[in-house]
C-alpha cells in the first residue's frame, strides 16, 4: 500500500521530534513524506499580503521570495534526513496552522499526520478568538491518526516493542483500537489494552473501587477480547487514579513505544477544560509518541 | 508618465493584471507609479458633474462651518482634536476643493485626497448625526473615494480588493470549485459530532439561503461549520448557492462603484435562480451594507429592497431564540462582566441596536452584561472600518485610532467582547497586539454553539464513553 504521512512542522526545535519519528516511519513504511509548515497567519485584516510569522510573530509579506527563503530554511533544518529521504515534497501555506493542516491532510489524503505538540501557539493573539490549540483542533477533526512527539527523548528510536492502547469505550475508542492492534501486529509487538478508572471526582470507598476495577477488567476482555483474532500478546489491565497520570504511568511501567488513544472531547476551549484534554496532558508527558485516532477512515 | 503599470485609472479585470499587483511587495512600486499618475481633470470633472447629485451638492452649499460636527468624529478625538480633522473641513479640504476647482487638480492634492479619504474618515456615518444639517461625511468620504478610485488614486490593497472581487467574485481567490469543496468538507467534517448534517448547495425554493464573507471560506471554515450547526439544529431548511455566495464588497471600501454593483448582482441572482423564501447573510457588517442597504441601489432595485427579505444574522438569531427554536442553557449563560461592540454598519445604518442586545439578554446571566458608552448608535467605530484594517500604509493612523476603542472597552471593566461585525473582531484582535489588555473576544456563532441545548435527537448515538 501507498502510504503518505504528513509532518507538520514549525521547523523549530519544538518540532525536531516529531520530525525524526516523521522520517524513520516513512521510512520504514516506504511512505511519501509531505513536508507542511504553514508560513503565517494573515494579518490585516486577513488580506493575505502580509501575515504575522508563525514564529517570530513578526509581519512579513508573503510573496515567492518569501516563500522560496522559508522552503530553504527548512531544507536546511532537515538537511540531514533529507539526504537518505528520496521520497519527499515540501508543501508550504498561509492560514491559521490547525485549518491548513487539515487543509493539507484531506488534499492529499494521508495516512497520518505526525506533529510536535508546541503548547505555546494558543496564547498568540491572532488565534485568541479561536479556541483550542492547533494540536486539539487536529486532533479532534483529523480522519487519518495524529502521531504527536513532544519531545526529543520521545522520539522513536526504531522498532515499536510495546503498545499501550488506552480506552474510554467511546465510539472513537473502536477506531484507536483497530489502529492500536493493526500496528501490533505490524510490528508483532505486545500490546496492552487499559483502561483509567476516573476517581478525582467522586469519593469511592476501597471495596467499590476493587470492585469496579475487576468488573472493568472484565468489560474490557470482553469488548476487545473477541475482537483480537489470531493476535495473543497482549493483557489487559484496569488502574485507578486521573486517566491521564495512569495511563502515562502504565506506559512508563511497560516501557511502551507508542500509545495510542481517542482524543474524545468536544471542549477546544482551554478554559473550560482547564487541565486540557487527557490525550494532550498525556502527549505532554509521556515518553513516546502518542497516536490520537477518531475515525475509522484511515485505520 | 501619464499612467503606471500597476497604478492606473483601469481597475483590476484579469487573474495575470491581479497576481502582477499582489506580487508588488507592500505596493512599493504601485505607489511609486502613484506620484507620476497623471490626473484626467476632465474626465473627473465630467464625473462630478454626471454624479454628484443634488443632496451632496446642497450639503457642500450648507454646511456653516460651524464645527458641531468636531466632537463626533472619534478620529479628531484620536489625533489630539487636530482642527484638520473636523469632519466638515476633511471634507472641504478634499472634494470641496476638487468641486470648487472644478476638477483642475494635481497629483500631488490627489494623493492627498487619497491619504485624507482612507485614513481620515472610516465612513463611520456617525458624524451625520451630530450636524443640524443632517450632513453626513461618511456618504460624502465615499463619494470621494469614488471620484479617487477612478482616477487612479487608491490604496494597493483595495485596488487589490476590488480587482478579487471583478476576477473571482469574491474578496479572495476562492473559485466555485473551491467553495462548493469547502462546504462538502465542513460538513463531512463535523457529521460525527452533528448527524444528519448537511450544507446544501443550490438547492431551490428552500426556507432561507446564506451568504457570507469569502474569508470564511478561505481561512475560517469554521464559520461555515457553524453557521450550518445553528441552522441544523434550528431545524431550518436551508441552501447556499454555489455561485453569488461571497456577500462582502470590498469594492464599496475602495470606491468601486461599477465592482460594488456587479457584486451586489451576483448575489441578486443567486436569489432569483433558487428562489429562497428569505436570505440570512453572515455576522460581517459591510457585507449587510453592501447588500442589504446599499446594494438594492446599486442595482438599480425601485423599491430599494433586495430581491427577498434579506436578514443580518443578528436578526435571524434574535428570532431563532426568541421562538425557542434554540435554547439556551441557563446554567451555560455567561456569567462574567461582557460587553457588545456595535457595528456602525448594521446599527448606525439599520437600526440593529434593541435585536443585538435581545441576543445578549439569552446568553448573559442578569447584571452581567455592560453597555459601552456611548453605544447603540452613537457608538463609535472600532477604529479599523472603512477599509482602515487591511491597508498597510495607513498602519500607523489605524493603531492610532484604535484608541477610542481600546477606552470605550476598559471603561467597561469588561474581559469579554462579542464583536458580531467580522470586520469589528479583527480591529478588536488588533487592539489587542498593539496595546495589550487582556481581554478576549468573540463571534456569536461559537458563544451559541456553546450555551445551546442540543435537542436529543439531534446527539450522536453511543457518544459516551465510560460512565
Ligand atoms: S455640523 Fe454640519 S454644518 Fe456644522 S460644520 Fe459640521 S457638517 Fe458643517
Ligand atoms: S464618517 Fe466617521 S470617521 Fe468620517 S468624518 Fe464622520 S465621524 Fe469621522
Ligand atoms: S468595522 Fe465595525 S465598527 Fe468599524 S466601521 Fe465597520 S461596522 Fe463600524
Amino acid at each position: 500500500m501507498k502510504k503518505k504521512i504528513l509532518l507538520a512542522t514549525t521547523g523549530s526545535p519544538a518540532s525536531f521530534g516529531a520530525a525524526r519519528v516523521a522520517f524513520e516511519m516513512a521510512r520504514r513504511y516506504d511512505a511519501e513524506l509531505l513536508l507542511f509548515h504553514v508560513a503565517g497567519v494573515p494579518k490585516k485584516g486577513f488580506s493575505y499580503q502580509e501575515v504575522s510569522d508563525v514564529r517570530s510573530q513578526e509581519a512579513v509579506s508573503v510573496d515567492e521570495d518569501y516563500m522560496a527563503w522559508v522552503e530553504e530554511e527548512l531544507k536546511t533544518t532537515y538537511a540531514k534526513q533529507l539526504e537518505d529521504c528520496n521520497n519527499f515534497r515540501i508543501l508550504l501555506a498561509t492560514g491559521l496552522p490547525h485549518r491548513e493542516i487539515l487543509r493539507v491532510a484531506r488534499g492529499e489524503d494521508v495516512d497520518m499526520i505526525i506533529m510536535g505538540a508546541h503548547s505555546g501557539d494558543s496564547s498568540a493573539v491572532y488565534s485568541k478568538g479561536y479556541p483550542g490549540s492547533t494540536l486539539q483542533r487536529v486532533a479532534k477533526a483529523a480522519k487519518c491518526p495524529v502521531m504527536t512527539v513532544h519531545r526529543e527523548s520521545a522520539s522513536y528510536m526504531g522498532g515499536f516493542s510495546h503498545i499501550v492502547f488506552a480506552t474510554d469505550f467511546s465510539k472513537q475508542s473502536e477506531s484507536a483500537f483497530k489502529y492500536a492492534l493493526s500496528m501490533a501486529k505490524e510490528f508483532d509487538c505486545e500490546m496492552t489494552l487499559f483502561h483509567a478508572l476516573d476517581i478525582t471526582s467522586k469519593v469511592l470507598a476501597q471495596s467499590d473501587i476493587e470492585d469496579k476495577l475487576i468488573s472493568l477488567r472484565k468489560r474490557l476482555r470482553d469488548v476487545y477480547g473477541p475482537k483480537m483474532g489470531d493476535f495473543k500478546n497482549f493483557e489487559v489491565d484496569v488502574w485507578e487514579g486521573n486517566p491521564y497520570v495512569e495511563i502515562v504511568k502504565i506506559a512508563r511501567e511497560r516501557m511502551a513505544d507508542l500509545i495510542v488513544l481517542a482524543h474524545n472531547t468536544r471542549e477546544l476551549d482551554p478554559e473550560q477544560a482547564s487541565m486540557g484534554s487527557t490525550l494532550e496532558q498525556v502527549i505532554l508527558r509521556a515518553n513516546c509518541p502518542v497516536v490520537s485516532v477518531n475515525r475509522p477512515d484511515k485505520v | 508618465m501619464p499612467e503606471g503599470t500597476l497604478c492606473n485609472r483601469q481597475p483590476i479585470t484579469t487573474d495575470e493584471q491581479l497576481k502582477l499587483t499582489l506580487s508588488d511587495k507592500g505596493g512599493r512600486q504601485y505607489y511609486a507609479e502613484m506620484e507620476q499618475l497623471e490626473v484626467d481633470t476632465d474626465k473627473l470633472w465630467t464625473a462630478i458633474q454626471n454624479t454628484m447629485k443634488s443632496r451632496l451638492k446642497t450639503w457642500l452649499n450648507v454646511c456653516a462651518k460651524c464645527g458641531l460636527c468636531a466632537d463626533s468624529c472619534f478620529l479628531y478625538e484620536c489625533n489630539g482634536r487636530d482642527p484638520r480633522q473636523v469632519p466638515s473641513a476633511k471634507i472641504h479640504a478634499t472634494l470641496g476643493e476638487i468641486v470648487k476647482r472644478k476638477g483642475k487638480v494635481d497629483n500631488a492634492f490627489m494623493r492627498k485626497c487619497m491619504d485624507i479619504a482612507w485614513s481620515w474618515c472610516t465612513c463611520c456615518n456617525r458624524c451625520g448625526q451630530f450636524c443640524p444639517h443632517g450632513i453626513d461625511m461618511g456618504v460624502m468620504f465615499s463619494y470621494l473615494r469614488g471620484l479617487l478610485f477612478s482616477q487612479g488614486f487608491v490604496p494597493w490593497e483595495l485596488k487589490i480588493g476590488s480587482g478579487m472581487h471583478r476576477v473571482y467574485k469574491a474578496q479572495m481567490d476562492v473559485t466555485t470549485e473551491d467553495w462548493v469543496d469547502t462546504c462538502e468538507w465542513m460538513a463531512d467534517e463535523n457529521s460525527e459530532e452533528w448527524p444528519g448534517l448537511e450544507i446544501p448547495v443550490d438547492k431551490e425554493d428552500a426556507d432561507i439561503m446564506y451568504t457570507l464573507n469569502a474569508r470564511e471560506a478561505k481561512h475560517y471554515p469554521e464559520d461555515i461549520a457553524e453557521a450550518a450547526i445553528l441552522f441544523h439544529v434550528a431545524g431550518e431548511n436551508w441552501t447556499v448557492p454555489s455561485e453569488g455566495w461571497e456577500q462582502t464588497s470590498l469594492t464599496l471600501f475602495a470606491g468601486d462603484w461599477e465592482g460594488c454593483k456587479q457584486n451586489v448582482l451576483h448575489v441578486y441572482d443567486a436569489i432569483e435562480r433558487l428562489r429562497p423564501k428569505r436570505v440570512v447573510g453572515t455576522e460581517c457588517g459591510h457585507a449587510h451594507r453592501a447588500t442589504v442597504i446599499e446594494g438594492p441601489y446599486w442595482a438599480g432595485r425601485e423599491d430599494g429592497q433586495p430581491p427577498r427579505p434579506f436578514l443580518h444574522y443578528v436578526e435571524w438569531l434574535a428570532e431563532m431564540l426568541r421562538t425557542g427554536r434554540i435554547k439556551i442553557d441557563p446554567a451555560k449563560r455567561i456569567k462574567e462582566l461582557v460587553t457588545l461592540q456595535d457595528s456602525c454598519n448594521y446599527v448606525r445604518n439599520q437600526g440593529l441596536k434593541n435585536i443585538t442586545r435581545e441576543i445578549m439578554s439569552y446568553l448573559v446571566e442578569p447584571g452581567y452584561f455592560v453597555e459601552m458608552a456611548p453605544n447603540k448608535e452613537y457608538n463609535y467605530c472600532c477604529g479599523g472600518g472603512g477599509g482602515f484594517n487591511g491597508i498597510g500604509k495607513y498602519r500607523p493612523q489605524r493603531n492610532i485610532a484604535l484608541l477610542k476603542k481600546r477606552q470605550q472597552i476598559m471603561d467597561t471593566g469588561a474581559k469579554l467582547v462579542v464583536a458580531p461585525c467580522h470586520n469589528c473582531w479583527d480591529a478588536i484582535r488588533d487592539l489587542e497586539e498593539e496595546y495589550p489588555m487582556g481581554i478576549r473576544w468573540s463571534f456569536l456563532k461559537p458563544l451559541v454553539i456553546k450555551m445551546m441545548i442540543v435537542p436529543d435527537h439531534l446527539k450522536p448515538q453511543d457518544e459516551e464513553g465510560e460512565e
